[in-house]
């Protein structure tokens, strides 16, 4: 079978790679970039640990094609921080303890960033929604809600 | 996860061309989110699919229009893009309803209209409304071009009677009469990432009176192909809905359940809860509580 | 007393943020699926989809042939293939459907599964057995020939207090009760994974994996490798939830991965889907608890008489630890002058059964606090009233006859969470109520005993080692699991060295830096483990203490040091900073590093007649739970719950409320929808489509009260909470669940069939 090129950005850099046709866009950030921040925790779009932003969306990487990407942007956790600052999504987390065991961390930080991108004042309920197609079998959410709100009013 | 290679067609033109040229070798991804987990979990009904054809990015089946009296969906237009419309929140608010319920924000985000229906669950959540608005299909081929109603797709679970070079493009369907209130209800065993357990739609109109004028009840997971349950609906023609009439309406709902589908292991629980989420919706879409 | 801050402490009772979440933010903490190696091969199972079967024949010669296929090994190519445990690595006589039958090294993972496919197997297929009934069946088909009966002997153990017979003839009301849970998947979100790598010129074989109990798999890997365990490494990754799951699976999947990189000579890694994670890890023990109990017509509990079995599956899974537990709790948080109990396991032909967050103590506290509540109902009681009537305190003794020497607060607590809730207005109201979606609050109390206790060895060891800089490391062999330990020990090392926490770090688990301090379970990291990094940190500030002396000018007994700064006690002004003190130790050429050693005391428990005293000391907690009931669709909607939890010492309340948020929802899940669905041992829910566990839309408003008392045996008086955060729930849940429809829920899970019908219809209608 024959590889595909695909040109498209990755954390706002341009990356052309040559992918298999059957090839994940989770697999090709992990093997081929070695962007191991996004994790696999089912392989079939329920845990969204394996979630990235793909052109202002959260999306489940584990269910997209990584040919399907020409001229996608996708951000990934390793994205996030810019400049050697954290995110203040980051910071929050940090700050409310919205972590344990840390694997669903990176795609609840990126549904989180693809959510307060798109929703100016969102409400406690709405934040839960948002961040509702990822899984956390740690924290019970309710530091992770704590600390979007947090950033969520700070950008009123 | 099963081999095969990706073609990237430039235009629906191109797609066709390739279907025609692939048929039952080929498959079509939209957004992905059901295919592949298929894809994946290599489900018998792909194992001789050598391609597959993707059309996700193209923009040209990707709009919701008014058109006269019929709204028009491309097909590769999202679910979340469905619920964000401020066209179908206004004429067919029960469609909106039922896609904000699919899965999660990223399967929203990814899933199509389109794909929904070309993969047949009798669990989708967008079917019942769009079965309650008779909603037509249009396809097309290299061939051509044909419509068809959407009720006369569905073969079984998770099987259609699309030809295999057949590419659904759009779904379009006839306005709600005026004082027409609608509603759906998804049953899950929980609030987000649910496979409906049931869910049903329903579209009333009434007349100045009160009285239903027309009534549009379409139930999920409950018969075996999705449809409308025309004996509910004609019960409460020309009367004004009151609970006992909603109880009755549930029953026939129930009975058209046994009747298609006969007595099963879950029957004891099925029958009992479509009733009561059929006299819930119309309450719902009445503004009853 | 609720509190927080009257303890006196520089650095523990606060919210210190975790010292790995930066490295989590960022994604760049490393994960053991992460990591790749050079020359690396990956490694597969092929399993036999069977519950009960012989090999009778198996050819791998298609699959060796392929190309990028480096090993295929099957039962006979193993010198070992029972794992110390009674696990096969391989086996060649299938006990479950998820029994391997042969290991696969190959170049991509795309090929290792195209060997899997090319391995053809013939079966003989046999007869088995699957529920405890048909296990205990006469002439019932035997799991393991050892087993006679399928009964798992080791894991019986009694408690005999008083005389039961005697006790129910003084009671005017007597209750038979009998209760059922599932099994229950840990599902943390990160599946299993290996990486073993081995070292051509000296022959160690190192692996980096997901293991909770690094020294667990180490036996492992020594094992099927039959070599000396000096030459096996095990490096801890940072581990993504384990909740007791990653255990014995991972130990297979180590043992697998070394022998495969044994015989090729090059990195193998081994990563699980979900669905082989589902099936390999061991899952919550599905129990058969019936109980009998009485009580005076005044409400004084006589006697109590149960008999709990539990399907262990397949293999030796805990059970024989679990069970002893399972037992000392069994009567709940009430002193009865008359028990007698009998727990034990039977072997079963499905999924193996295994420690997960509680060790029994959710399904007997599901039962045990139902019963409570039907007992009281039978006489007439308020359930509040009757609990505090025979509540444990201060002083009390257990049903295994145990003395409760240190502080019991039960009672406060559940004054303040009745309060708080506003439980009894609440729940006379929730009586009468009209319209199809009920509501109801139920409450339940539990007790957990901390650390192994009479269970196993409570041992530990740590290390510090204080760097020229004045900066610290510090080193132990129990683990960060997510649940905050690094941070916790950082804390304590800090509280007793008078550092600054962000001058420690805590290197992680490598089996090679430090000895085994026993595994990290039980809820006894804190409480147990930290005993021998205070005691490390302690001979390490005296030996200090020394130095600055000197550097002060004054007495060691005038030493004291706060922030980093030592100073003399009646002149502050006269200080020297630690970084100062620790260059000068170095250059002086004394000791900069202490390895010190817990060693517990002894108990005197007796195992034959489960008395005695069975663990140092006792936490406990008490949920209220709101949910709203859909009595047309069987729906639960849980709506509040509140935690109270006696801590002890809040080591860190940040983290304290982490966990009892993510054991409420853990017990949500146990409760109303989670069911590891099995039919003639073959598991329907392979996947979190199916599996379900809660999402952010799901939580209910929690409210978590933590309170304090002052308990010598922990660690800085700190008790245990992994395991109690969790539960207690399902208990409440169910008891809201029944003031909310007046039915009882005596088979979980809660789930829409079993709510609406009384009775279960997943898996067809079983």
């Amino acid at each position: 079978m024959e590889k595909i090129k695909v040109n498209m950005k990755v954390n706002s850099k341009p990356v052309t790679v040559e992918v298999k046709p059957y090839a994940r866009l989770l697999d090709v950030l992990r093997e081929e970039l070695g962007l191991t921040g996004t994790k696999e925790g089912c392989g079939i779009g329920e845990c969204g640990a394996c979630t990235v932003i793909i052109d202002g969306e959260n999306v489940n990487s584990c269910l997209v094609l990584a040919a399907s990407m020409e001229g996608k942007e996708i951000t990934t956790i390793e994205g996030m921080a810019k400049d050697g600052r954290l995110h203040p999504l980051q910071d929050a987390f940090i700050r409310h303890n919205a972590l344990q065991c840390g694997f669903c961390t990176p795609g609840l930080l990126m549904s989180a960033k693809a959510f307060l991108d798109k929703n100016q004042n969102p409400t406690r309920e709405d934040i839960k929604v948002g961040i509702s197609g990822n899984l956390c079998r740690c924290t019970g959410y309710e530091q992770v809600v704590d600390a979007i709100e947090e950033v969520a009013n700070k950008n009123d | 996860m099963l081999k095969f290679d990706y073609l990237r067609p430039g235009s629906v033109k191109e797609a066709c061309r390739l279907l025609a040229q692939h048929k039952e070798k080929a498959k079509v991804i939209a957004g992905g989110t059901d295919l592949m987990v298929q894809l994946r979990d290599e489900d018998k009904k792909l194992k001789d699919i050598a391609y597959v054809i993707d059309i996700n990015h193209l923009k040209e089946l990707k709009y919701i229009k008014k058109d006269g009296d019929y709204l028009r969906i491309g097909a590769l237009t999202t679910h979340d893009e469905i619920y964000k419309s401020e066209l179908i929140n206004e004429a067919v608010p029960f469609l909106a309803q039922a896609v904000n319920t699919v899965g999660s924000p990223q399967i929203r985000h990814r899933g199509t209209i389109g794909g929904s229906i070309c993969n047949a669950s009798p669990a989708a959540d967008p079917v019942p409304p769009l079965v309650a608005l008779d909603a037509q299909l249009k396809l097309v081929s290299a061939k051509g071009e044909r419509e068809v109603s959407l009720l006369s797709i569905f073969e079984k679970p998770y099987v259609t009677n699309l030809a295999p070079d057949e590419l659904l493009v759009e779904v379009y369907f006839k306005g709600l009469p005026e004082n027409t209130k609608t509603s759906f209800i998804k049953l899950g065993r929980r609030k987000a990432l649910a496979i409906a357990r049931m869910n049903i739609a329903a579209a009333i109109t009434l007349d100045s009176e009160g009285k239903v004028v027309e009534a549009r009840i379409a139930p999920g997971s409950v018969l075996p192909k999705p449809d409308r349950v025309r004996t509910a609906e004609e019960l409460l023609l020309g009367k004004a809905p009151d609970q006992k009439l909603l109880e009755e309406a549930g029953r026939k709902v129930s009975e058209e359940m046994i009747k298609r589908s006969g007595i099963r292991w879950s029957t004891e629980y099925k029958k009992p809860v479509i009733e009561a989420l059929t006299q819930r919706v119309i309450n719902q879409a009445l503004g009853v509580e | 007393m609720p509190l927080l801050g009257s303890k006196n402490y520089d650095y523990l009772n606060k919210p210190v943020p975790r010292v790995d979440a930066l490295d989590k933010v960022l994604g760049r903490a490393q994960y053991a699926a992460d990591l790749k190696f050079p020359q690396m091969l990956y490694g597969g199972m092929l399993r036999s989809g069977l519950s009960h079967a012989k090999v009778a024949k198996i050819d791998v010669a298609k699959a060796k042939a392929m190309d990028g296929v480096f090993e295929v090994l099957t039962y006979g190519d193993l010198k070992k293939a029972k794992s110390w445990a009674n696990y096969m690595y391989i086996t060649d006589t299938v006990r479950y459907v998820g029994d391997v039958v042969a290991i696969v090294a190959a170049e991509t993972p795309e090929i290792v599964q195209d060997a899997l496919k090319a391995i053809q197997v013939e079966y003989q297929e046999l007869p088995g057995v699957y529920t405890i009934e048909e296990a205990l069946a006469k002439d019932a088909p035997l799991v393991h020939e050892g087993a006679p009966d399928n009964i798992f002997k080791e894991s019986h153990f009694p408690v005999r207090k008083g005389d039961v017979e005697k006790g129910f003839a003084q009671c005017e009301v007597i209750i038979e009760r009998e209760y059922h849970t599932q099994y229950i998947e840990h599902a943390y979100i990160e599946p299993e994974a290996c990486v073993a790598v081995p070292d051509p010129i000296d022959g160690t074989m190192t692996v980096f994996s997901s293991s909770q109990n690094p020294y667990f798999t180490r036996r492992y890997v020594a094992d099927i490798l039959q070599c000396g365990m000096h030459k096996v490494r095990i490096v801890q990754q940072t581990l993504g939830g384990s909740f007791g799951g990653k255990e014995e699976g991972v130990g297979l999947i180590a043992g697998r991965a070394a022998i495969l990189a044994q015989k090729t000579g090059r990195p193998v890694k081994i990563a699980l889907t979900r669905e082989e994670s589902i099936l390999e890890s061991s899952k919550r023990h599905p129990f058969r608890l019936k109980y009998k109990i009485g009580a005076t017509r005044e409400g004084k509990i006589m006697a109590l008489e149960a008999e709990l079995v539990d399907n262990s599956g397949a293999y030796n899974n805990q059970t024989q630890f679990m069970n002893f537990r399972a037992a000392v709790h069994t009567a709940g948080v009430y002193e009865i002058p008359n028990v007698k109990v009998d727990v034990v396991g039977v072997f079963t032909n499905n999924i193996h059964s295994g420690a997960m967050r509680g060790y029994s103590s959710p399904q007997i506290i599901f039962a045990q606090e139902q019963l409570i509540e039907e007992l009281a109902e039978e006489l007439g009681m308020n359930p509040i009233e009757f609990r505090k009537l025979n509540a444990l305190k201060t002083g009390s003794l257990t049903a295994t006859s145990q003395e409760l020497v240190e502080p019991v607060i039960l009672e406060e607590m559940i004054d303040t969470l009745v309060q708080k809730t506003e439980y009894s207005k609440k729940r006379e109201a929730y009586k009468n109520q009209s319209g199809p979606k009920k509501r109801g609050i139920g409450i339940a109390t539990c007790f957990r005993g901390c650390g192994f206790g009479a269970e196993s060895v409570d041992a530990s060891g740590a290390t510090v080692t204080a760097l020229e800089d004045g900066t610290v490391i510090i080193n132990s062999g129990l683990v960060e699991n997510g649940q905050g330990l690094k941070t916790a020990y950082s804390q304590i090392a800090a509280e007793v060295l008078g550092v600054p926490v962000e001058r420690i770090h805590f290197i992680g688990v490598d089996t090679h830096s430090i000895a085994d301090c026993g595994m990290t379970v039980a809820s006894r990291g804190t409480v147990m483990g930290s005993q021998a990094m205070k005691k490390a940190a302690g001979e390490l500030k005296e030996i200090l203490k020394k130095t600055a002396a000197e550097m002060l000018n004054t007495h060691v007994d005038k030493v004291d040091i706060k922030d980093g700064v030592y100073f003399e006690v009646p002149n502050p002004k006269n200080k020297v900073f630690f970084s100062d003190v620790c260059n000068k130790q170095l250059w002086s050429g004394r000791q900069m590093s202490v390895f010190a050693w817990y060693e517990p005391k002894n108990l005197n428990y007796d195992h034959h007649t489960g008395q005695g005293n069975a663990f140092p000391t006792y936490s406990f907690g008490c949920v209220v739970a709101e949910v709203e009931v859909d009595t047309e669709t069987g729906y639960v909607d849980v709506l509040n719950v509140a935690a109270g939890h006696d801590v002890g010492t809040a080591v860190n309340p940040a983290l304290i409320k982490g966990q009892i948020y993510g054991g409420i929802a853990m017990g949500m899940g146990f409760a109303i929808t989670e069911e590891v669905e099995v039919n003639k041992g073959k598991v329907g829910t392979l996947n979190l489509d199916t599996y379900i566990i809660p999402t952010s839309m799901d939580m209910p408003q929690m409210s978590t009260l933590i309170f304090e008392c002052d308990d010598k045996e922990g660690t800085y008086g700190a008790k245990s909470l992994g395991e109690p955060a969790t539960e207690a729930v399902g208990a409440a849940i169910a008891n809201a669940i029944y003031n909310a429809t007046g039915r009882r829920i005596r088979q979980l899970p809660a789930d829409l069939e079993k709510v609406l019908l009384g009775k279960s219809l997943r898996g067809g209608g079983k």
